[in-house]
């Protein structure tokens, strides 16, 4: 579904990305793991737009993603939800909701949309009319999925989604990922919390200094004496 | 005496409702993109001459000169966000501050170069300018109101009332408020950020035109001056508000213009200017977030 190859994405002189091929099969989980620094918010700010690679490809669905605008790259049907979330802090969670929605114009179905994410996310329902800045950390990230999600990606894109949050929110990110995932919905995250990954992916990357140095199933990953040191503790998952 | 302080009061609010509609066309432009654009109120006085020109020309009527100097500062509005803003808007940077500072030295250079060009064309200091009522003032018993000074009023809070609607009501509303918020996450959204930059920019030299053929057909004359005044007031409203708030804008160019009516009537002409400019020194110095802030954490109550 995505296929990223010999990418390279560079601040200046210094390349962020120095040669990344990986790719992410349709209807599955991957996960991306790896050191701070090691270029995973770069990789998922190339994918969508936000940076411009210097060389290499990225296709989805057969089509070539590298250098178009990052609303073109959302109406083709891939949505981020960002590090940090970056919710609009000033406009309500209902606003939050319909900017997510504004690559498209079926008026009717975005409504039924937002109902729908109301309905899988009742925190927000009760915070509708509120502020997005004035949420709990563990709100704004629900926000930030539903927000992804009312583009209706065929791939979500999630940086680190359970940063900074309590392991009950963690643990409930996590469950929604699997059920976005069994109906229907690609998805490709980073994530230091290797042992929620663990539990979901299908599929690993491990990325250092801006190249993918492994790539395997789970059950390589918890084989791997150097990845199980260093992302699960010492301890033999 | 009273009727003094009433009549100045009223002169006052109508002459900030022409500073209104400046400072919300700057405000719009400084709160999305973030960058003060000084060519703004050049863009206003080439949209005033192209519509003295037309005057001189064929003696147009007023609504069509009031529409070539909205449309004049339309199309130089945007001639300015692509060439100063547009290049150095595009994604994510390395150097935003460079950006900003290329951005605004950049409209700087512009706006001399609007000015040599617009006294090419119209070489003389002053050009008269027809206004769009020849009548006497209407008279509210003792007060008495310029028709002109009420048309801007009315302007501006229709003005008001229609951006308003836009900005809550509308798609490109909600896009114009995401970018607000937080360009990268109005970005990942699926907001055309460039495309809202231009049509921002063209709505605000829409308004900056409308408030241009309000303000010359009230003074009945053009000067290159315009372009810095227009800058100025904008300027000086929305920093008097609090940087980049809409209500804001608003509540400093009602507060500037009523500053300089009295002021006027107080001191003498020669003062006007003064007072804005010290009352812009200590409010900056005192209260930097502006007057709307203060509105705001009065109305709020204790927490």
């Amino acid at each position: 579904m995505l296929e990223v190859a010999d990418l390279v994405t560079a601040y200046g002189k210094i390349e962020a990305l120095r040669g990344v091929s990986l790719s992410v099969a349709p209807g599955s989980i991957t996960c991306l793991l790896g050191p701070n620094g090691a270029g995973k918010t770069t990789l998922m700010m190339t994918a969508t737009g936000l940076l411009k690679p210097r060389r290499g490809s990225i296709r989805f669905a057969g089509e070539e993603l590298a250098g178009r605008a990052p609303h073109d790259i959302v109406a083709r049907g891939i949505a981020l939800v960002p590090e940090n979330r970056l919710v609009f802090p000033t406009m309500t969670v209902t606003d939050n909701l319909a900017a997510g929605a504004y690559q498209r114009r079926d008026n009717v179905a975005i409504a039924q949309d937002v109902e729908r994410m109301f309905a899988r996310f009742p925190r927000l329902k009760e915070r509708a009319q509120q502020q997005a800045g004035t949420l709990s950390g563990g709100e704004q990230q629900m926000l930030a999925v539903a927000r992804a999600l009312m583009s209706r990606p065929k791939l979500l894109l999630m940086d680190e989604p359970s940063l900074g949050l309590a392991p009950l929110v963690v643990e409930e990110i996590f469950s929604i990922v699997t059920e976005l995932n069994r109906d229907g919905t690609t998805i490709f995250l980073v994530e230091q919390n290797a042992h929620m990954a663990l539990q979901v992916a299908h599929h690993f990357y491990l990325m250092e200094q801006g190249r993918v140095t492994f790539s395997g199933t789970p059950g390589q990953v918890a084989e791997d004496e150097v990845i199980r040191r260093a992302y699960l503790g010492s301890a033999k998952a | 005496m009273l009727i003094d302080l009433v009549q100045n009061t009223l002169d006052g609010l109508m002459l900030g409702s022409s500073y209104a509609l400046l400072a919300l066309g700057f405000t719009l432009i400084f709160g999305v993109l973030r960058r003060a654009n000084l060519s703004y109120g050049p863009a206003i006085m080439v949209g005033a001459y192209a519509a003295t020109w037309v005057h001189l020309q064929f003696h147009a009527g007023f609504l069509a000169l009031a529409a070539v100097t909205v449309l004049g500062a339309v199309a130089t509005g945007v001639y300015v966000e692509r060439l100063c803003f547009a290049p150095y808007a595009g994604g994510r940077r390395r150097t935003p501050e460079a950006a900003a500072i290329a951005s605004m030295v950049g409209s700087f250079a512009l706006w001399m170069q609007l000015e040599e060009a617009a006294t090419l064309v119209l070489p003389r200091h002053l050009y008269s300018f027809p206004s769009f009522y020849g009548g006497p003032p209407l008279a509210l018993g003792p007060l008495t109101v310029r028709v002109e000074y009420f048309a801007m009023l009315a302007c501006a809070v229709a003005a008001a009332f229609g951006l308003h609607r836009l900005l809550t009501r509308t798609r490109f509303g909600l896009g114009v408020r995401a970018v607000i918020d937080n360009a990268d996450a109005a970005r990942l959204a699926g907001v055309n950020v460039p495309r809202v930059f231009l049509l921002v920019f063209a709505l605000a030299s829409a308004l900056g035109g409308l408030a241009g053929y309000l303000i010359i057909a009230a003074h009945e004359q053009v000067t290159p001056m315009l372009g810095m005044w227009s800058t100025l007031k904008g300027l000086i409203a929305m920093m008097l508000g609090g940087l980049g708030s809409l209500p804001g804008a608003v509540v400093g160019a009602l507060a500037l213009g009523l500053m300089e009516a009295h002021s006027q009537w107080l001191a003498g002409p020669q003062y006007r200017d003064l007072v804005a400019y010290f009352v812009l020194f200590a409010l900056l110095a005192l209260r930097p977030a502006g007057l709307w802030s203060l509105l705001r954490s009065r109305s709020a109550g204790p927490a």
